[in-house]
């Protein structure tokens, strides 16, 4: 992990005063576009965790959803408020990314990626077949008079974006942080050096999946409307990826640049292409094969490249690495 | 290198803060469409915006002297999509009227956010009754669209008058919004009216194989099946059911079996089901006097469709279409953009024999209080043709069995 | 225990369809050792290509099942040397997140063309079926079961008997050694990822006449063929095969005898790939795990 000049901190810090700022000010349009970008900061941030230890997870829908079904039954039972609620959910989330990692013990790469995948789609199937307890698929809404104001909802999605994205920077100075690297490039190497990987695993993914449902809870506070399709959705995992993907895989201003990108673009093919269907997605999908094939290191990569360039003036650029001794 | 970062961010925002304002014309009276222009739900979409389009254009484009602007949003079938696009529409354009969306899942996301400044808000769709629990006691919200309750009642009325008593009944509903709000009513007044309830399954949405379901159905020998499910699943169930041969006499389809897209999708399959909607072609419904041009009788209005648009309409052209028009009288009566007037008149509006049948917003037992147009008809499919079933009248049919 | 023999046909049937499904991805991983998540969009398009065939000249599917697998199998070996091979070094993430890309490209590319609403291709033999005493078989599914029992021999005579099926199996057990020995391995790959997609599309051809079809029908399919490779072991194509038979019995023994069993049949793979995940994780035939 690169060590961020100067200016990058100057700059992260000063970006999230002005996203907290922001929801003092009242203008509808732009709070909406901010509270959606940090609760993907924390989608993306939480994804970002996991990729660090080398578990690419293509479920991370299940956090989510698993996040907002604890916020609305626990406010609608308890009269729960939103910060109560949010504890319920994180407490879900980590719970949930507890068992998945003991259950999956040392799979990697493949078969964690197809095991989480089988959980957000199983979820989401329990969610359905069980209409006792989740309502089914007719629908929960979340009790009107426990609603706070708009405002309240901005300024706690901002403060638990800023909040995610402080999480992720205290563990790259953390020993997980090495534990982390030495997961994701080698483990049998790792074991060697006293790092027990297993234990690791299960606190990130633990931290990471607490993260996802504290977003999934957010939102479905702001949203006030649940069911399996919109909290299991399959739209969340994709975000979760193509977020850090294009702002900068393993970065820690990756996940934040992909998602104010990422709900730019959103917005953007919406409003220019909005009757035509299948654009935005589609969009996503080639932003996907496009940073892949041709920018593995996101936004943030193109940015310290040319950077460097600046600095090292005269010496050429270093070719993008598209591997880490990957196997294969 | 700083700057383009920073210029990218500064970027953003002055877009978004440029689009913030929006420019407000004070001579035209905006109504939001949020429609499921794509997505599941596209057939009852783009019906519905081509219905509220045909609306403002036979009633000439003006009402209360300012000029009407249809706000069309797709909302994509999808619940996100939904709560952006009523957000969209109440907190950025302020807009004092929604019409749409139509499926239940979409309505339903769609409250609270509606909730925020409760602009009038017709729902030419959803038989959901959480839609009435949440929403029926607000008296900014219209329902011009049957509930559940209302379908079954009539579906078995319908059968009553048909066919012999002590019928047996076998119901396959999907486990989404739909299937689960209907089995229960649909149990409910079938046992009322007298038929008795041998099987019932469940299947997951686009689901591939529905047979062992049906060997199962089969086994109870019913003389009645009743498929509470939509779009994919109507199609899959209808051709699996035709493939094996079901020896069941009367097949009966509450959600697809009018839509154009069900009938080219299963072909031969579809003769001898039993639909049931608000409108259908060829009712031959009379025109309302007072207003000829704008509530024609439902031939004329059918002929000019037809001419207009190439193809026959379907009830969400139609729901939308009358829907729209009742709005554009009550603004016109109370004689401009003033939102509690126009609910109030709203309320008050009673326009006879408009395409759905008399218009008049009442109470429902459900808790609803503007409920319009809970009549449904119930028809078959012969010979690709639509006959009448119910309710009785000069133009209804004789029921046939799909069983040769 | 009534339902037992027409369980026993409807579970074949299904099977013979899941194992067309399957048979693409199995070659693919056992190959170039990419899953290509954008197999499900393999078989959507397949499907669609089935359907606008019929619809515009009226040819049936089967007849064009032969020209569209060819076309899938030359779409497959022009994405692959354009999209995939670059990234055959590069971690799993990039691997995956690449072809999940191209699924979502292509499924919004047929939202686009062909909308979202549901289509069928209606065909006389898709409606007929035999009864045998209480047992019925519909034809239109002993119709799939019989292209798939053709495609899956198809494939092992090509593997055992073919100068290009035995240079595939080579590569699939001693990569090294077939690069020593010359076989040109980047055609290989393309190949075989070719016939992959083709195996794909042929699955979505027979899918077009049996069931409705969508432009999001690929994603399930694809946990589905997930499912089914994980049972049977990744990269053996007889793995996939079992596997794919015993989700069939699986899902079908759930449906007759579960309560609500058709609700809950779904859920049977996911059950299942995560139990043989966490219990076996090289499934019934497959290699060992290390990665």
């Amino acid at each position: 992990m690169a060590r961020q000049s100067n200016f990058m901190v100057a700059l992260g810090v000063l970006s999230a005063l002005g996203l907290v700022a922001s929801t003092f000010w009242d203008a509808p349009q732009i709070n909406n576009w901010l509270f959606r970008a940090s609760t993907l900061i924390m989608l993306a941030t939480s994804w970002n965790l996991m990729a660090n230890a080398g578990l690419v997870s293509l479920g991370h829908s299940a956090f989510w959803g698993v996040g907002s079904y604890a916020a609305i039954m626990s406010a609608n039972a308890w009269s729960g408020s939103i910060l109560g609620t949010l504890v319920v959910a994180l407490l879900a989330g980590a719970l949930m990314g507890l068992i998945v990692a003991a259950v999956t013990g040392g799979l990697k790469g493949i078969f964690f990626a197809i095991s989480t995948l089988a959980l957000s789609e199983g979820l989401r199937i329990s969610a359905l077949m069980l209409p006792d307890v989740t309502s089914g698929a007719v629908g929960l809404f979340l009790r009107q008079d426990l609603r706070p104001s708009q405002q309240t909802l901005y300024l706690v999605a901002a403060l638990a974006a800023v909040a995610s994205v402080g999480v992720a920077i205290l563990i790259s100075c953390s020993k997980l942080q090495f534990a982390s690297r030495a997961m994701r490039d080698n483990e049998a190497a790792a074991q060697m050096l006293g790092i027990a990987p297993r234990r690791q695993r299960m606190i990130i993914v633990a931290i990471s999946g607490a993260m996802a449902s504290a977003a999934g809870a957010i939102n479905a506070w702001y949203g006030g409307y649940l069911d399996p399709e919109v909290a299991f959705t399959l739209h969340n995992t994709i975000l979760a990826q193509i977020a850090p993907i294009l702002g900068g895989i393993h970065t820690l201003a990756g996940p934040v640049i992909g998602s104010f990108a990422i709900i730019a673009l959103s917005e953007g093919t919406r409003i220019w292409f909005g009757n035509m269907e299948g654009v935005s997605q589609m969009t996503f999908g080639l932003v996907l094969v496009v940073c892949i094939l041709f920018l593995p290191r996101g936004i943030e990569g193109v940015m310290h490249r040319r950077k460097k360039q600046q600095a090292t003036a005269g010496t050429p650029a270093p070719a993008l690495a598209t591997g880490r001794g990957g196997k294969s | 290198m700083k700057l383009d970062y920073r210029s990218y961010i500064l970027a953003c925002l002055a877009a978004a803060a440029l689009s913030a304002s929006s420019a407000v014309a004070q001579d035209t009276i905006k109504i939001g469409v949020p429609m499921e222009l794509s997505g599941r739900f596209v057939a009852y979409g783009a019906s519905g915006k081509r219905g509220a389009e045909l609306a403002a254009e036979v009633y000439g484009g003006k009402v209360a002297g300012k000029k009407i602007e249809l706000l069309h949003r797709d909302i994509q079938s999808e619940s996100q999509a939904t709560i952006s696009v009523f957000n969209e529409l109440v907190n950025k354009e302020k807009v004092n009227y929604i019409i749409g969306p139509i499926a239940s899942p979409t309505v339903a996301a769609a409250i609270p956010a509606w909730r925020q400044t409760k602009p009038l808000w017709i729902v030419p769709g959803s038989s959901s009754t959480k839609l009435e629990e949440e929403a029926g006691s607000e008296p900014e919200f219209f329902h011009a669209f049957p509930y559940a309750y209302h379908y079954h009642q009539s579906v078995a009325a319908a059968l009553k008058s048909q066919l012999p008593t002590g019928q047996k009944v076998s119901l396959v509903f999907s486990d989404d919004n739909y299937g689960r709000t209907h089995q229960p009513y649909a149990k409910k007044y079938l046992t009322e009216a007298g038929f008795e309830i041998v099987a019932e399954e469940i299947v997951r949405t686009n689901a591939p194989d529905m047979n062992p379901l049906l060997t199962k159905i089969a086994r109870s020998k019913p003389n009645i099946l009743l498929g509470l499910v939509q779009t994919t699943d109507a199609v899959t169930l209808t051709k699996q059911i035709y493939t094996r041969k079901l020896p069941v006499p009367y097949l009966v389809g509450t959600a697809a079996t009018q839509l154009d897209e069900w009938q080219k999708a299963v072909g031969p399959a579809q003769e001898g089901w039993i639909g049931v909607t608000t409108y259908l072609p060829g009712l031959k419904r009379p025109g309302n006097r007072d207003y000829p041009k704008l509530f024609p009788p439902s031939d004329e209005w059918e002929a000019a469709f037809i001419k207009k648009y190439g193809q026959e309409p379907d009830f969400e052209d139609a729901g939308c279409y009358v829907s729209a028009m009742l709005l554009f009288l009550a603004i016109e009566k109370a004689g401009g953009d003033d939102k509690a007037k126009v609910v109030a008149e709203l309320q008050k509006l009673d326009v006879k024999n408009t395409l759905l049948g008399d218009a008049k917003f009442g109470p429902t037992p459900g808790g609803t209080k503007n409920q319009a147009f809970s009549d449904v008809v119930v028809f078959q499919r012969q010979s690709e043709k639509n006959v009448m079933l119910f309710p009785p009248g000069p133009t209804v049919g004789k029921i046939k069995s799909a069983v040769q | 225990m009534h339902y037992i023999p027409q369980l026993i046909v409807d579970a074949l049937l299904l099977g013979g369809i899941y194992t067309l499904m399957v048979i693409g991805l199995a070659l693919s991983f056992g190959v170039t050792r990419v899953i290509n998540f954008a197999h499900g969009e393999a078989v959507m398009l397949g499907a669609y290509g089935a359907y606008t065939i019929a619809l515009v000249s009226g040819i049936d599917p089967l007849l064009a099942l032969p020209l569209l697998m060819v076309i899938g199998c030359l779409f497959g070996m022009a994405l692959f040397k354009v999209a995939i091979e670059p990234v055959l070094k590069a971690p799993h993430v990039n691997q995956i997140l690449l072809t999940f890309g191209i699924g979502l490209v292509l499924q919004n590319v047929a939202v686009m063309i062909w909308k979202a609403d549901e289509r069928s291709v209606v065909t006389p033999y898709a409606y007929s079926s035999f009864q045998f005493g209480e047992v019925f078989v519909p034809g239109g599914r002993l119709i799939g079961f019989g292209v798939a029992v053709v495609l899956v021999g198809a494939l092992f005579f090509w593997l055992r008997h073919t100068e290009f099926g035995r240079a595939t199996r080579a590569l699939d057990e001693q990569r090294d050694a077939a690069v020593l020995v010359g076989i040109n391995v980047k055609r290989m790959y393309a190949l075989a990822f070719g016939l992959s997609v083709a195996l794909g599309v042929a699955t979505g051809v027979i899918l077009s006449f049996i069931g409705a079809i969508s432009p999001f029908m690929g994603f399930h399919i694809l946990v589905k063929g997930f499912a089914i490779i994980v049972l049977g072991g990744l990269g053996s194509i007889v793995g996939a095969v079992l596997g794919a038979f015993l989700l069939a019995f699986a899902e079908t023994a759930v449906s007759y005898y579960v309560p609500n069993g058709t609700g809950w049949a779904e859920a049977v793979a996911f059950a299942v790939l995560f139990l043989v995940l966490v219990l076996r994780p090289r499934g019934i035939v497959g290699q060992a795990v290390a990665d």
